[in-house]
């Protein structure tokens, strides 16, 4: 009986010093940090098709390939993407008549389905189209441009190249 | 932001990242809200970047111009003279005031 009244005793002892102590346990913090980063490339660049004497396009149907341009964002809504299809030539042979520019930007490919909205939601004005870069990855957008020359003049013979201005701007 | 040893000027530490296997070239600028230019200084004004490289470079900027300076922007610098010209101009800018709408 003295023996179980000890065992006892000894029991509580160490049951209240296991709560007394502090727990042995250490914490270790992960810390990390996302950058908020924009990044341009150029996926496909773009050809001229010549359809008819007068007019450089470079929509497929006229021959020509529509340069495709690739933004990554890591950090959602934090960055706007301004593509400008081009309004004059970089490398032409001398031209005596005004060219007609025209073209459009748009989604291409995504890598998240819900950035499909960009283009119902982009802003166009001048040259430029605006799209308001809302969900992080990747976002192909194709440019479309068109030359026409005088009216219905031919364009000399030579290396005609324009040039699509991309822009990743922080909000 | 930082200062420098220099009183009155402060600079930015920036990183740029070369994705593009067409362009090596990139210009810095410093703009304001309306994308006009302001004054800064850097080591040098042009830097080439390899693809799939990265440099680092300090911009720097007068106390005064700071309050107006918003975005620090660089620009691709195209080739006029390789056969295979790249035919997109890119220019990524990082807004400095910290402001977001």
């Amino acid at each position: 009986m003295v023996k179980l009244i000890w065992a006892t005793l000894v029991a509580v002892f160490f049951i209240a010093l296991w709560f007394a102590m502090p727990l042995l346990a250490a914490e270790v913090d992960i810390e990390g940090n996302v950058q908020a980063k924009c990044i341009i490339q150029t996926d496909r660049s773009g050809v001229y098709g010549n359809p008819t004497a007068s007019k450089l396009s470079t929509a497929s149907a006229d021959g020509g390939v529509e340069p495709i341009v690739r933004f990554d964002v890591a950090v959602a809504d934090y960055y706007i993407a301004k593509l400008t299809y081009p309004t004059s030539f970089s490398t032409s042979p001398s031209l005596t008549d005004i060219v007609t520019w025209t073209g459009s930007a748009s989604v291409s490919s995504v890598s998240d389905a819900g950035m499909s909205a960009y283009d119902t939601s982009k802003v166009e004005y001048g040259a430029t189209t605006e799209f308001d870069l809302t969900i992080a990855g990747s976002t192909w957008f194709k440019v479309n441009s068109t030359a026409e020359y005088g009216y219905g003049k031919a364009f000399s013979g030579g290396t005609y190249r324009a040039v699509v201005t991309a822009e990743c701007i922080a909000k | 932001m930082k200062p420098t040893s220099v009183d009155g000027v402060v600079k930015f530490e920036m990183s740029l990242f070369n994705a593009r296997d067409d362009v090596e070239w990139f210009m810095i600028g410093a703009f304001d809200i309306d994308f006009k230019p302001r004054r800064f200084a850097s080591e040098s004004n042009v830097l080439r970047v390899k693809h799939n490289e990265r440099a680092n470079f300090n911009v720097y900027l007068r106390k005064q111009d700071v309050g107006k300076t918003v975005y620090i922007c660089t620009h691709s610098k195209l080739r006029g003279e390789d056969a295979d010209i790249a035919m997109v101009a890119s220019t990524i800018c990082s807004r400095i005031d910290g402001e977001r709408p």
